[in-house]
């Protein structure tokens, strides 16, 4: 009976050390260091949010984001996003297509420019605005007489949250479109495909994925922008104050309860972008990796 | 005629791709484009495919001016070097694309779409695989999803651009060989563009070779083997000796007086001899004037290194004649040639 032995139990292997394998010790501290460390920087600071916003008890947390200011902060910076992310996500797009699919002189130029909120403090990036648009700006009179308010009205916020988020999307899409290269497009043309049916059939469902990392992350940076708006704003309260600016004011004001409820609501802004994208890679992993080998 | 090109002029920047090109491709023929990298041939086939435009000349695409027309409206297949096939589509999608896209008017019903298809992949060989996306098929598998999506939309032109160039060798004569009885069966207008002189010379029924944006020979495979119009087309193509000369009433001199090879005239002073190492014979001979210096057998062939007073030769004959002549490396022997092609130099 030849299958007796191989039904038998299975006799223990010893322990093999592969050649990339590090001693015990050394793995223990390795991952533990990191783990302390994300411990210590990122998660304690979360954990601090919602504990401070929290620790007057649920009343006293519900009542600091419904008092009418709060209310008015939420909503603003939640216009403010919806209009900046369509306006991103359209630029980010034709602006990869161009540095992707064609070459043209200046092409490098743009690369840079696009690159600008990045490198830029993004004081002066709203401080740009100010000049350009305020009072004593360039077209401040201009404006004045047109009745048209930018600067500390919704229009500023929306344009300093532009420029600062606009490298999001492009920057995401640019290396994967150049990777992709043209000859899907192409290919699609000599089939007899209008440039609309390539752009709808063949463009977007291969970078579609890359698409949505961008507006997350372009949407998260919306939503949390501080600087940039701070010097816009003009912080009228229940007018012109974002969420960040919100939090800030009620923090200077000693209301730490009511700033950390604000706070925790953009941290929670921060898990659910972060949650989504892991999702996401979890879900359609094989489709991601396949658009983009 | 299929396709006419009249003085089709090219340039990138400072660099000339096709300077004042004429070709004539026959209805119905399996046309090849041969040459180096950089010879133009692949800019020739997207001017006809109307993925370039060129800075002069004309295109007719049976008897109709091309050059103002959109690639939508050529009615040409295209299959790219690297398939370019769509990769979020699955291989029916793709095959479907061309229909699919077709303004409501033209367009198929679905059912008939779906006949089609799998009509095609029929063709292909690859019914199995309609499910399948491009990341999950070999690079044959490949190519036929290419070939099947640019026969979809019933092209009067079929354009390959390097077809066999990104499979490995074996693949590559299977394919080669089913491309061959495929346009055999169907007898569509094709022109593929090659750097392989043998893929050329073995699946073409026209080679046209080119060379630095011009042509420089067109003719049937023998006739471009048999008969190179120029000395670029005797080096491109297979295996050659090339061999400075110098020619005085009708004879050419080869290395100071070592060989002399009679010639058809016209010729006068320097020139190059090209001499096909099959064209050169060796009979060993103890006291000639060359030297084996070493014998690679490869397959069924022998490749002999010949030295000739200092002058490198090569050889060619199949290990039989090699076995009956019974020379070995370091053996003495003389050389005689029986057919050379003298171009002044």
């Amino acid at each position: 009976m030849p299958a007796d032995t191989v039904t038998g139990t299975s006799v223990p292997m010893p322990p093999v050390r592969s050649a990339l394998s590090e001693p015990g010790w050394v793995r223990i501290l390795l991952i533990g260091g990191a783990l302390l460390f994300l411990a210590l920087f990122l998660l304690l600071p979360l954990v601090a949010v919602f504990a401070e916003a929290l620790h007057r008890g649920f009343d006293a947390y519900w009542t600091a984001l419904t008092e009418p200011d709060a209310v008015a902060a939420i909503e603003l910076t939640l216009i403010v996003a919806a209009i900046s992310v369509p306006a991103n996500l359209l630029f980010g797009v034709a602006a990869s297509w161009c540095v992707a699919k064609f070459d043209f002189r200046g092409k490098n130029l743009l690369i840079t420019l696009i690159d600008l909120p990045f490198s830029v403090s993004p004081v002066i990036s709203g401080l740009i605005y100010v000049l350009l648009f305020g009072l004593n700006g360039l077209f401040g009179t201009y404006l004045r007489d047109m009745g048209i308010q930018i600067i500390f009205a919704v229009p500023g916020l929306v344009l300093a949250t532009i420029f600062v988020t606009f490298p999001f999307v492009a920057r995401e899409l640019i290396p994967l479109m150049q990777e992709q290269g043209s000859d899907e497009e192409e290919a699609a043309l000599v089939l007899g495909a209008s440039g609309w049916q390539t752009f709808w059939r063949v463009t977007i469902p291969n970078i579609k994925w890359g698409l949505l990392y961008g507006v997350l992350l372009c949407n998260a940076r919306a939503m949390g922008e501080f600087g940039a708006v701070s010097v816009v704003s003009g912080h009228i309260r229940g007018e012109t104050n974002t969420m960040p600016l919100h939090v800030e004011i009620l923090y200077n004001e000693y209301n730490f309860v009511a700033a950390f409820a604000v706070a925790s609501l953009l941290a929670m802004l921060a898990l659910v972008t972060l949650v989504v994208k892991t999702a996401l890679e979890w879900r359609f992993g094989d489709e991601l990796a396949a658009t983009r080998h | 005629m299929a396709i006419q090109v009249s003085g089709i002029t090219k340039r990138f920047n400072d660099f000339t791709a096709l300077d004042s090109v004429d070709l004539e491709v026959r209805s119905g023929e399996l046309l090849a484009l041969l040459g180096p990298s950089g010879s133009g041939k692949t800019t020739l086939l997207r001017i006809m495919a109307g993925l370039e435009s060129p800075d002069a000349g004309g295109l007719l695409l049976n008897g109709e001016e091309a050059l103002g027309l959109k690639p939508r409206d050529r009615q040409v297949g295209f299959v790219f070097q690297h398939y370019a096939l769509f990769r979020h589509m699955s291989v029916f999608e793709n095959v479907a694309f061309g229909l699919k896209v077709r303004p409501r008017g033209q367009r198929p019903s679905s059912a008939e779409i779906r006949r089609r298809v799998a009509e095609l992949l029929e063709l292909v060989q690859l019914s199995p695989f309609a499910g399948r996306y491009p990341a999950q098929l070999s690079g044959g598998q490949r190519q036929r999803v290419a070939l099947a999506r640019a026969l979809a939309i019933e092209p009067k032109v079929l354009l390959l651009d390097e077809p066999f160039g990104a499979l490995d060798a074996k693949v590559r004569k299977e394919l080669r060989r089913w491309l061959r009885k495929l346009h055999d069966d169907i007898h569509i207008t094709s022109v593929f563009v090659t750097h392989d002189q043998e893929e050329a010379l073995e699946l073409a029924d026209r080679v046209v070779v080119m060379n630095q944006g011009r042509i420089e020979q067109i003719g049937t495979p023998a006739e471009v083997y048999d008969h190179p119009a120029s000395a670029f087309v005797y080096e491109f193509l297979g295996q050659v000796n090339r061999l400075d000369c110098t020619v005085e009433g009708g004879i050419a001199h080869v290395g100071g007086g070592a060989l002399a090879i009679a010639t058809d005239g016209g010729v006068q002073g320097p020139a190059v001899a090209y001499v096909r190492p099959h064209d050169l014979g060796v009979t060993p001979a103890a006291g000639g004037p060359a030297r084996i210096s070493g014998i690679h057998v490869v397959g069924p062939d022998a490749r002999i290194d010949i030295d000739l007073a200092g002058l490198a030769l090569e050889a060619e004959m199949d290990r039989e004649r090699l076995a009956t002549l019974g020379i070995v490396a370091g053996d003495r022997c003389s050389v005689h040639i029986d057919r050379a092609r003298v171009f002044a130099r």
